[in-house]
């Protein structure tokens, strides 16, 4: 019990979780993620224009989890310890929540450039679920 | 529009509790409400009741509301259970207002309940944060700490805020819970140990997290005539607002403001034709130390970004200019989620009726309670004031 995300609703948002599709608002031009819903700056009811990120962005804020991640991540935490999560915005302007990987938690901070790369996140009913972690870039 | 008043308030301590129920729990507050009428007060004449739970441990999903209300010897009472996270029994008491005003109830319930400490460990994990945003903040690893770190690292970046200014918060608030008998941390600490204790979700550490509790809040509310009938002391809910924000944090146009604060804050003070430099005192919902930061702000008691320096000002303390959470807040007093909004209710009514004890701050007469879900997805604000209209 308690939060649960199904496997029909991940596979849903395929295109979110491993390219990052975004929605260009055609009414303000602002870039929505994910891409359904009403615009989130001007409200506009639209149809997006679907837009494929670089995959670059920069992180907006970051926090190292050093205790009681959520339970689809206990494995990864028990493996791996502490990790950092943060909200990255994308180049192209749009937010997300991403992990951060092959870095030293303690060593990600506000600014830093990182980029989008496709890992395995945790597994639930036997099976793995992938979808797009950020990575420091020089 | 009927005017609406508190009548009669009370909660459960909060803490850990084993040998209570969730039942046992909401009806000893309601017992505490029903005594702490002036007049003496018919639980039957309850028209319609509120009642806030978010449900952890899964115990009773369907059905919570009449399941305590008919415990409590609400007989047959309309009731309504509301789901808004963490801002549930404030919500609820805004809907027991509006029930009032629009003539269907003379006299309202608003109240809630949750029991947080008798899941296991494991099942724990399952059901905190379930107020994050699911399908994205939570598949990216974060933890409800998480998010408020967040927006804590990102107030230290924007703003110059503090370690220290976020650890004030915290031993102002252990300060004020150390004199509540209801609180569950109701012990002091020192600005070093509130500082240097051990991490949870850097930047935050374990003495700027609220704790898991138990506990059931409820709050009685009528209108003008049937106020005058069960007491002489009364306090005007003068306004009340709330408003809802996207649920998660990536998804809103701010990191360090909470807009539905903002929102509900603006409705509050104009129904009550007040601003914010004429609230007194006021609840705010510190369910981690960033938390009262922002609230200060987004109430509109200090600058944007100037939550720091007020609190290090000692502007919020006792003796202060704008005395904040003389009840301990989340952070002393506890934070059954269901409950804690009509918990802040309770503080406040005591505090406007001089019936405070210890913490009791003398000349009282306007006070507000703030209460958030999740980190900004709904935001109930309320405005108290002393006497009739
Ligand atoms: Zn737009």
């Amino acid at each position: 019990m308690g939060a649960y995300v199904s496997l029909p609703t991940w596979w849903r948002s395929n295109d979110s979780r491993y390219r990052l599709v975004l929605g260009k608002c055609p009414e303000c031009g602002a870039h929505n993620f994910p891409a359904e819903g009403v615009c989130a700056s001007c409200n506009a009811d639209a149809d997006f224009e679907e837009v494929e990120p670089e995959g670059t962005g920069t992180v907006q804020a970051v926090t190292v989890i050093s205790g009681g991640a959520p339970p689809e991540f206990d494995e990864y935490q028990t493996r791996e310890g502490a990790f950092a999560t943060g909200i990255v915005e994308l180049a192209e302007g749009a937010r997300l929540p991403g992990m951060f990987c092959d870095c030293d938690p303690s060593e990600v901070s506000r600014g830093d450039r990182v980029e989008a790369v496709v890992r395995r996140l945790y597994e639930q009913e036997g099976v793995p679920r992938y979808g797009v972690k950020f990575r420091p870039v020089e | 529009m009927n005017d609406v008043y508190v009548v009669g308030a009370g909660q459960t301590d909060y803490g850990s509790f084993p040998r209570e129920s969730y039942r046992s729990l909401f009806k000893e507050a309601v017992d505490t409400a029903v005594d702490s009428v002036d007049a003496e007060f018919d639980r039957e004449s309850v028209d319609e009741a509120y009642v806030g739970t978010l449900g952890v441990g899964g115990r009773q999903l369907g059905l919570p509301g009449p399941a305590v209300t008919e415990f409590a010897g609400l007989n047959g009472t309309a009731t309504t259970r509301v789901e808004n996270a963490c801002a549930a029994s404030g919500v609820a008491l805004r809907q027991a207002v509006l029930a009032v005003r629009a003539g269907v109830a003379d006299v309202a319930l608003a109240g809630g309940f949750e029991v947080m400490n008798d899941v296991s460990s494991e099942r724990t994990g399952e059901w905190l944060g379930v107020s994050g945003e699911t399908e994205w903040e939570r598949m990216a690893g974060t933890t409800f700490s998480g998010v408020y770190a967040q927006m804590a690292d990102a107030h230290m970046a924007e703003h110059g805020t503090t370690r220290e200014h976020l650890s004030r918060v915290a031993v102002k608030n252990h300060a004020n819970g150390a004199k509540n008998p209801h609180a569950q941390l109701g012990f002091e600490t020192t600005l070093a140990d509130a500082m240097n204790a051990p991490a949870v979700a850097d930047p935050l550490n374990l003495f700027d997290c609220c704790p898991t509790s138990d506990g059931a809040s409820a709050v009685l509310v009528a209108s003008r005539d049937a106020a005058e009938e069960l007491t002489d002391n009364p306090i005007r809910i003068a306004g009340a607002g709330q408003s809802s924000g996207r649920v998660g944090l990536f998804q809103r146009p701010t990191l360090t403001e909470i807009p539905a604060t903002q929102r509900a804050a603006e409705q509050a003070y104009d129904e009550a034709d007040i601003g914010p430099e004429d609230v007194e005192f006021a609840e705010v919902h510190d369910c981690f130390s960033i938390a009262e930061l922002l609230a200060y702000e987004d109430l509109g008691f200090c600058e944007r970004g100037e939550g720091g320096p007020y609190v290090a000002s000692g502007a919020t303390e006792p003796d202060g200019e704008r005395p904040v959470n003389l009840s301990g807040g989340l952070k002393a007093k506890g934070h059954p989620i269901g409950a804690t909004g009509g918990g802040q209710v309770v503080e406040v009514f005591k505090q406007l009726r001089g019936e405070a004890g210890d913490r009791q701050v003398s000349g009282l007469s306007r006070g507000l309670t703030h209460n958030v879900g999740g980190s900004g997805g709904a935001v109930a604000v309320h405005v108290f004031e002393e006497g009739w209209a």
